[in-house]
């Protein structure tokens, strides 16, 4: 899988889910990233995803839906002399929030292939040559992340043990500066460890070839038809207040949308 | 003729007042060089000067010249000594760039620029030559602490150098992980490649080795090391009343289950040492009996009574401006009475109290983290693999330290692979593997 096709997707995806205030478009463009990722990185690797864009999504819902007393669909009021929550809680709010909330679940799956299908070094090898050597300090400096995490671990444990206990956020110094101090000590080491393999030592070339295959330009060539589809079928706009209307949805942009689900055929194998 | 050759070398770290390396002057030929000596003594200075990371990434000065393949070190880069000089560094989880081992294996072959085309016959033939083609297409943080270390071998490989340089490979790794590095580094040899080795384990080495340096204080003599000494035998205590159980404790993480439905048990002034495989749950044993976890089902039990408890990095911990400080925080929170200077004088470091802990060298800094942990009169002392990375004395200091704590009352458990600290402490041997836990074993790991 090639990381720059990965990102013409993802970006068509974004484009279309920001673009749009159709939430009839929203919902299919949250549908392809979820049918992809499914797809490619498995079901099973989804759960804490899904967790996460459930929450988001109930808390841009319910958020709305306490702060936009507006729409004539009322369901309840409380009094106005409630600071902040006092007034009319309506339909349209719900609505408008779970379109937010749509929006942002959709932004965030599309994006997740980079974490979930992508080894660090699939990205670095897109990027531009002279970005490389910032590339590689990159993948290495990602490489610390889980020792930095497992020292945490273990010296808030120790410090416990010894007799350390958090009170207030100067105490948790006694835990923060060993685990930095390791961490420091850590990068130093990998950085020596890469000098030592002649990092810096002039233009670099790359195992992978970060070159397209045929089935990353059919994926370009889609998630660029999706947009330019999307543009040109003047999708028809949405806007709940101040009353509840069914979303229109329009032949063009629709196929634009469908065309998002490519990768569900040729990411197939990933999972 | 010497592939290195070092004339009156004598190298000072920045700010520092003494030579690591004083007059240095020795020749290094082909095969396998074996290179010995006390924690801090200045092996791994040597061995950095062999490829200019002394003194081109540490700084500080230099005096004399070092010479490798032709080559200047002291006027020639380190990134294109990388050529001709590979190393291997001690932790294997620092020396890691990228997340598959293939990609990791060609990262110096990137750097060189060399075409992909070449650079994948290049990676083949490294991975075999370190005898790991089966892991080419793993993700290195799959793979165990003896794997990556092969792999740091084969990334060396890859540039084709000269020399190799394997700075305590073995140190961070349990004995399978340990051997596995050592089979590695003999099949360098007896493919005829020059190597040079710094080593605690030497008993595997030194029938193939053609050189033997030792290094101390800065000094280099040559001919072969003395034998390591082994630990005085088990004296036999006299154990108290009943100071923790396990009883039916299963621990459980996410889905997996470390230990599974246990019985177990200790005693004031008695040593229990457990062993078994990496992954096996010893240390979410101690845990356990430490508190610091909660089992999912079963009972902990513990006499009242602190804790003295040595993480598997307890370097880790060192953060005071000066050693004793270190040691007077943990006393000052225990409520003991004890002076710092005592269990500094115990282990050999009363001359480095004033300074600042990670400034010590990697034996110091072990017994500096001893020192941190153990002082006073703990209930309970929980120690995880305690050994990792320790030279003889620093072994030796702590075995008498925890005689002495077993002799005055505290309830030791001691998780390790170190054959000889078991058979030098421990009362009772506590096998635990596949979440369960056997008693009375001999464990012995060769």
């Amino acid at each position: 899988m090639n990381a720059r096709s990965v990102a013409a997707w993802s970006g068509a995806c974004l484009f279309i889910v920001l673009f749009t205030t159709n939430p009839a478009y929203k919902v299919l463009v949250l549908a392809a990233a979820i049918a992809t990722l499914a797809a490619g990185a498995g079901l099973h690797r989804m759960r804490g995803l899904f967790k996460a864009i459930a929450l988001i999504g109930a808390f841009a819902t319910a958020l709305n839906f306490v702060s936009a007393h507006l729409g004539r669909t009322i369901l309840f009021t409380l009094p106005p002399q409630i600071p902040a929550l006092g007034g009319p809680y309506t339909l349209e709010a719900v609505a408008a929030g779970l379109s937010g909330g749509t929006t942002v679940a959709a932004a965030i799956v599309a994006a997740a292939p980079f974490s979930l299908m992508l080894a660090s070094h699939d990205v670095m090898d897109a990027l531009p040559r002279a970005l490389s050597r910032t590339g590689a300090a990159i993948a290495a400096s990602l490489n610390l992340v889980p020792s930095v995490a497992s020292s945490f671990v273990q010296v808030s444990e120790a410090q416990r043990l010894r007799g350390w206990k958090p009170r207030g956020p100067r105490s948790w110094a006694e835990v923060v500066v060993p685990v930095v101090l390791t961490s420091v000590e850590g990068s130093i080491q990998l950085a020596e460890s890469m000098e030592a393999r002649g990092f810096g030592s002039g233009p670099r070339t790359s195992l992978k070839s970060a070159r397209l295959q045929q089935q990353d330009w059919v994926l370009v060539a889609t998630a660029a038809a999706a947009v330019i589809g999307f543009i040109a079928g003047r999708a028809s706009e949405w806007y709940p207040y101040p009353a509840l209307q069914v979303p229109s949805i329009e032949v063009i942009p629709l196929a634009a949308c469908l065309l998002l689900f490519t990768p569900v055929l040729t990411w197939r194998s990933r999972g | 003729m010497a592939i290195a050759r070092l004339t009156n070398l004598s190298y000072w770290y920045p700010g520092a007042p003494d030579a690591a390396l004083r007059d240095v002057t020795i020749d290094i030929e082909g095969g396998l060089t074996l290179v010995a000596g006390p924690s801090g003594g200045g092996k791994s200075t040597l061995l950095r000067a062999l490829n200019g990371l002394v003194p081109h990434f540490h700084g500080g000065r230099i005096a004399g010249s070092i010479e490798v393949h032709g080559m200047d070190v002291i006027t020639t880069p380190t990134r294109r000594l990388a050529r001709t000089v590979g190393f291997v560094f001690q932790d294997p989880e620092l020396q890691t760039v990228y997340d598959a081992v293939d990609r990791e294996v060609a990262f110096g072959l990137e750097n060189m620029a060399m075409p992909p085309t070449q650079m994948a016959d290049r990676v083949e033939e490294a991975l075999r030559a370190a005898g790991i083609s089966h892991l080419a297409r793993r993700s290195v943080t799959t793979l165990s602490g003896g794997e990556r270390q092969r792999v740091a071998i084969a990334s060396a490989l890859a540039m084709r150098p000269r020399l190799v340089v394997l700075d305590e490979p073995t140190s961070q790794l349990d004995p399978e992980g340990a051997a596995m590095v050592l089979d590695a580094t003999m099949r360098l040899v007896q493919q005829g490649r020059a190597a040079v080795i710094a080593e605690h384990r030497l008993d595997r080495l030194l029938p193939a080795a053609q050189a033997h340096l030792t290094v101390t204080q800065g000094r280099i003599t040559t001919g072969p090391p003395t034998a390591p000494s082994k630990p005085a035998r088990h004296t036999p205590s006299q154990p108290g009343a009943l100071a923790w159980s396990l009883t039916g404790v299963t621990a459980t993480f996410g889905n997996h289950t470390v230990l599974d439905a246990i019985d177990a048990a200790g005693h004031h002034g008695e040593v229990v040492a457990l062993c078994g495989p990496n992954g096996g749950g010893k240390t979410t044993m101690l845990r356990l009996i430490a508190g610091a976890i909660s089992p999912t089902l079963g009972k902990v039990e513990r006499r009242p009574g602190r804790i003295a408890y040595l993480p598997q990095n307890p370097t880790a911990l060192l953060h005071r401006p000066t050693l004793r400080a270190e040691v007077a925080m943990t006393l000052e929170r225990a409520g003991e009475p004890d002076a710092p200077e005592l269990i500094l004088q115990q282990l050999g470091l009363t001359e480095v109290a004033h300074r600042y802990p990670r400034d010590l060298s990697t034996g110091e800094r072990q017994r500096a983290a001893l020192a941190t942990v153990l002082p006073g009169k703990p209930a309970f002392v929980l120690l995880d693999e305690p050994t990792r990375g320790m030279d003889d004395a620093a072994r030796d200091a702590l075995i008498k330290l925890v005689e002495h704590l077993r002799d005055t009352g505290s309830a030791i458990v001691l998780a390790t692979h170190d054959d000889d600290l078991r058979a030098a402490l421990a009362d009772r041997v506590l096998e635990v593997s596949g979440g369960k836990v056997t008693g009375n074993v001999t464990c012995k790991v060769t």
